[in-house]
């Protein structure tokens, strides 16, 4: 897709349609999370969540790996946002949203935050990447699923086993005190 | 069966007659023998075939196999591995034989103990000990067996735990033991050092090569032969470590005859002969172990002469034949010593049931004062243990007689004139000692409590009494005929071969009408006479001929002679100088090593405490109990780390 | 821009800083679950923008990102069913609340 893209530019900015795609994606992504961390509403910050999920799901389709973009939508979006909401409905106290959002130490973690982003960016644009390419590849998803059924054939077992764990689990912490439950 | 399955059912039958009986046996009272008795014979069965085989030579030199690696650690490899040769054969005929004629004798003996259960699973459970000590392959096998043989010695002494005496036996054996097992187990790990393995077999072949090489300096040798003798002469009670034996007779009366009498104190004897190609290295070795065998013969023998206890009395014996056995061992006697130790097995083994029917007939009075005319009472246990005591004192053609005389003769041979003197003595004495037991036992005036009444022991005690006589007259005649060509010589010579080549011995035939016979006349002139005097003295009551005791002449000897018989009845204060030195003396290090303890080092591990718990108590307050303060934290070293880590590589 | 491997890097490494910020400052249980949901995010992004740009990682990269994504959503299961047994007990979801671990 964004091969596609490569060659033609917008019109009144002079970009490549790919960068303007990934700005926009990008922007909306991060200000969705920042919704998501600070929006007094809890609700809210759930369905910011589904946002960022979603211009996330975009941006992997920038990088030419279709089948993750559609396990974000399917598995992100589709299930762990609406776990999240469903939770988010069951724990609400009467007294309505919380007057004080953060906690006191929100000034020492703004801090932290800040300062791993300055090293992290530091670190990302003083590397030189050595193996990387100019150009992005598109991932094969025959190959992927080749890959995923031969090498990767232990872990995937693994992680269907440790899904039924989680399963199970959810449902024994869920259910435990009172007998009629939460479904989920 | 294959030899093989042979061995390992050997081992097998006894053990699970333990897990059996220690699991159900409570289940089976008042027959709590019922399947630890029919596994023993089973297993002497068994026994007695792989004892045929090797012996008849259909298996050459024996065999040896591997059970299994039991111990894998990089370059130390210990395996489960057995070895089967003659000297194992004979070890077997005595172990499993008299194992299970004990365990007979023992329906009888303890029919009326509530916690019999016990006793067979531990009897069992020996009997698995002692097979996997003799027919281990190597030092360490072997080593584990010693100890589970000293562990199932330690649970029959202190069988009856509830009697104080019993338990402290039981851990005075145990204590005892350990230290020569101190020496023992250092022994093997220089042999480990230097051999790089513990394999009979490899040691034997390895240690000779390293000695003509000279990577191996002579008193190397030295040293390790005498670290694992450390271990027989605890193991086999000889001189210093010869206390606790006697005080192991607080046991019930079948484990007396079968530990420490006839098997376990073997031990000892069957580890030096089995080591008898390492032994043979060292001269210097050799005159030790004849010293301390020959030395403990003749400390015992006189500590047995004023004993009124009659399980003592034979365990002094006992610690005096084991000082014969030794004594052979250190002269380069080696059939001889294991001859000596399979005649020995069967009569005193034999002795020690008498002396437990004598026990259980008079109702558990052991104090040979307390006794007296009691051979028409037990004809059967009178005439089986007058055969053990003639078959001990050496008077022809019992067993005693063939074996004692070897050791003598060999002694005499090899040019240990002191050993021998000494031996010829101890016979006299043993003599005197054994027919001063029988007088006072059985012939002279009844001093049995009046409302007791002495009885014939049940037949399953005298059945075994009467098949072991059997081999304690007849045994020596059997395999010691002709003498130094005997059968024994012809199943044990081929093993000691080798070490006998290393000492220098040639086998010389037997003189009858040289200095052989010389030596055996003047021997058993001495027995006969050791033996008259005692009659003499203490009576004896045989169809045809009675001689009154006299008590008047024998008050009168001790009278003269009361140093000696001081001496003598405190068995040479062995015990109190014991005490003195390990409890008083020991006891006061002891405590200054606890004041040390309880004030300098408890002192600076309290203040080390003492300061954590302040310390703790200040940080507590920053355990706030919140997730996200520790996550802060994570975040906060995360960076440290991230920025720390930045400056270091960007330097 | 978007061909190139720093800007998605920077990306990632803006939204983990906000996962972050959303764990250490949040009060609410369920606001912290989903700033962890936001790392985990973050975390993919930077595995599936390797297998773009580095070719001996192209479809390992995709393969890791689906197992990471399995992952999170067996993760998201049992910290939810734990927030809701907690929340049972203690009729709140303020996690500052939640201090038992100092006894």
């Amino acid at each position: 897709m964004s091969n596609a893209l490569a060659g033609a530019t917008v019109p009144a900015l002079g970009w490549s349609w790919g960068d303007l795609l990934f700005l926009v994606l990008s922007g909306t992504m991060l200000a969705a999370a920042l919704t998501v961390v600070v929006n007094r509403d809890i609700i809210r910050s759930g369905l910011a969540m589904i946002v960022a999920f979603a211009a996330l799901a975009g941006i992997y389709v920038l990088l030419g790996a279709p089948l993750v973009a559609a396990a974000q939508v399917l598995i992100y979006i589709g299930a762990i946002s609406v776990l999240v909401l469903f939770a988010i409905m069951l724990t609400q106290t009467k007294v309505g949203p919380i007057r004080l959002v953060f906690h006191h130490q929100a000034w020492a973690g703004a801090a932290a935050a800040v300062v791993l982003a300055a090293i992290l960016i530091g670190v990302i644009t003083g590397t030189d990447w050595p193996d990387a390419v100019a150009h992005q590849a598109h991932t094969a998803t025959d190959a992927l699923a080749r890959l995923l059924f031969s090498d990767y054939v232990l872990p995937l077992e693994v992680v269907s086993v440790l899904l039924l764990a989680a399963v199970v689990g959810g449902v024994f912490l869920a259910k435990r005190d009172e007998p009629q439950g939460e479904e989920r | 069966m294959s030899n093989q399955l042979l061995v390992l059912a050997l081992l097998a039958l006894p053990l699970a007659g333990f897990a059996l009986t220690a699991a159900f046996g409570r289940l089976l009272m008042p027959r709590a023998w019922l399947i630890a008795v029919p596994a023993v014979i089973l297993a002497w069965a068994v026994g007695m075939v792989l004892v045929y085989r090797t012996l008849s030579g259909q298996l050459g030199d024996g065999f040896a196999f591997t059970l299994y690696t039991w111990i894998p650690a990089g370059s130390f490899r210990v395996d489960v591995n057995f070895a089967v040769d003659n000297l194992t054969a004979a070890l077997l005929i005595v172990v499993t034989t008299i194992g299970m004629l004990v365990h007979v004798y023992s329906i009888g003996y303890m029919a009326h103990d509530p916690g019999k259960w016990r006793f067979f699973a531990y009897l069992n459970f020996f009997m698995f000990s002692m097979l996997l000590l003799v027919l281990a392959g190597n030092y360490l096998l072997l080593f584990m067996a010693w100890e589970l043989v000293g562990l199932s010695s330690y649970l029959l002494i202190g069988f009856w735990y509830q009697r104080r005496s019993a338990a402290l036996a039981a851990k005075k054996a145990f204590l005892v033991n350990r230290v020569g097992d101190v020496g023992f187990s250092i022994g093997i790990w220089a042999l480990w050092t230097t051999v790089g393995s513990l394999n009979f077999s490899d040691v034997f072949r390895v240690i000779p090569e390293k000695l003509a090489a000279g990577q191996l300096q002579p008193w190397m040798v030295t040293g390790i032969v005498l670290l694992l003798f450390c271990g027989a002469v605890g193991k086999s009670a000889q001189f210093p470590l010869h206390v606790w034996l006697p005080d192991a007779m607080e046991g019930p009366t079948p484990v007396s005859a079968l530990i420490h009498a006839a098997t376990m104190v073997n031990a000892g004897v069957y580890m030096v002969a089995r080591s008898s190609p390492l032994f043979s290295l060292s001269s210097s070795a050799m005159v030790v172990v004849a010293a301390i065998g020959i030395f403990t013969a003749l400390l015992a023998a006189s500590i047995a002469f004023t004993q009124t206890d009659i399980k003592r009395v034979l365990a002094y014996s006992t610690l005096s034949q084991l000082g014969y056995m030794f004594a052979a061992l250190g002269v380069g006697a080696y059939a001889a010593a294991i001859f000596h130790l399979m005649t020995h097995g069967f009569f005193k083994g034999l002795l020690f049931l008498d002396s437990g029917s004598v026990i259980h007939g008079v109702h558990d009075e052991q104090d040979m004062n307390r006794m007296g005319g009691l051979w028409r009472k037990m004809p059967i246990t009178h005439a089986t243990m007058l055969v053990g005591s003639l078959a001990i004192a050496g008077i022809p053609p019992l067993a005693g007689f063939f074996s004692k005389d070897e050791i003598l003769g060999a002694s005499f041979r090899n040019g240990f004139y002191v050993v021998w003197l000494i031996g010829v003595v101890v016979a006299g004495m043993t003599a005197f000692y054994m027919f001063r037991l029988m007088g006072k036992t059985f012939y002279g005036p009844s001093h049995v409590d009046p409302d007791v009444h002495p009885h014939e022991a049940p037949p399953s005690m005298t059945v075994p009494l009467i098949l072991l006589a059997i081999p304690a007259a007849l045994l020596g005649l059997a395999i010691g005929w002709p003498p130094e060509a005997g059968l024994v010589h012809r199943w044990l010579d081929p093993i000691f071969a080798p070490a006998e080549q290393t000492l220098g011995l040639h086998p010389e035939a037997f003189q009858v009408f040289g200095i052989d016979g010389v030596l055996v006349l003047v021997s058993v002139t001495l027995a006969t006479a050791g033996l008259i005097v005692a009659v003499r003295l203490f009576g004896v009551r045989l169809p045809g001929r009675d001689v009154e005791p006299r008590p008047t002449i024998v008050e009168a000897g001790t009278a003269r002679l009361r140093p000696l018989y001081v001496a003598s009845y405190h068995k040479w204060w062995f015990d109190d100088v014991y005490h003195g030195l390990f409890f008083v003396i020991g006891g006061a290090v002891a405590q200054g090593a606890w004041w040390f303890d309880s004030h300098i080092i408890d002192g600076v591990v309290n203040g080390v405490g003492a300061v954590t718990t302040l310390a703790g108590r200040e940080l507590r307050r920053i355990q706030t109990g919140r997730v996200q303060n520790y996550a802060l934290g994570i975040a906060l070293g995360l960076l440290v780390m991230a920025a720390g880590f930045l400056v270091a590589t960007t330097r | 821009m978007s061909h190139s491997l720093d800007a998605y890097l920077i990306l990632s490494a803006l939204l983990f800083c906000v996962g972050m910020f959303g764990f250490l400052a949040r009060r609410n249980a369920i606001a912290m679950l989903m700033s962890i949901e936001l790392m985990l995010n973050a975390v993919n992004l930077t595995i599936v923008a390797f297998g773009a740009f580095v070719p001996a990682l192209t479809v390992h990269a995709s393969a890791i990102a689906l197992m990471v994504i399995s992952v999170a959503a067996g993760e998201a299961t049992v910290g939810l069913a734990i927030v809701i047994a907690i929340f049972r007990n203690r009729r709140t979801p303020l996690v500052d609340e939640y201090d038992r671990m100092r006894e």
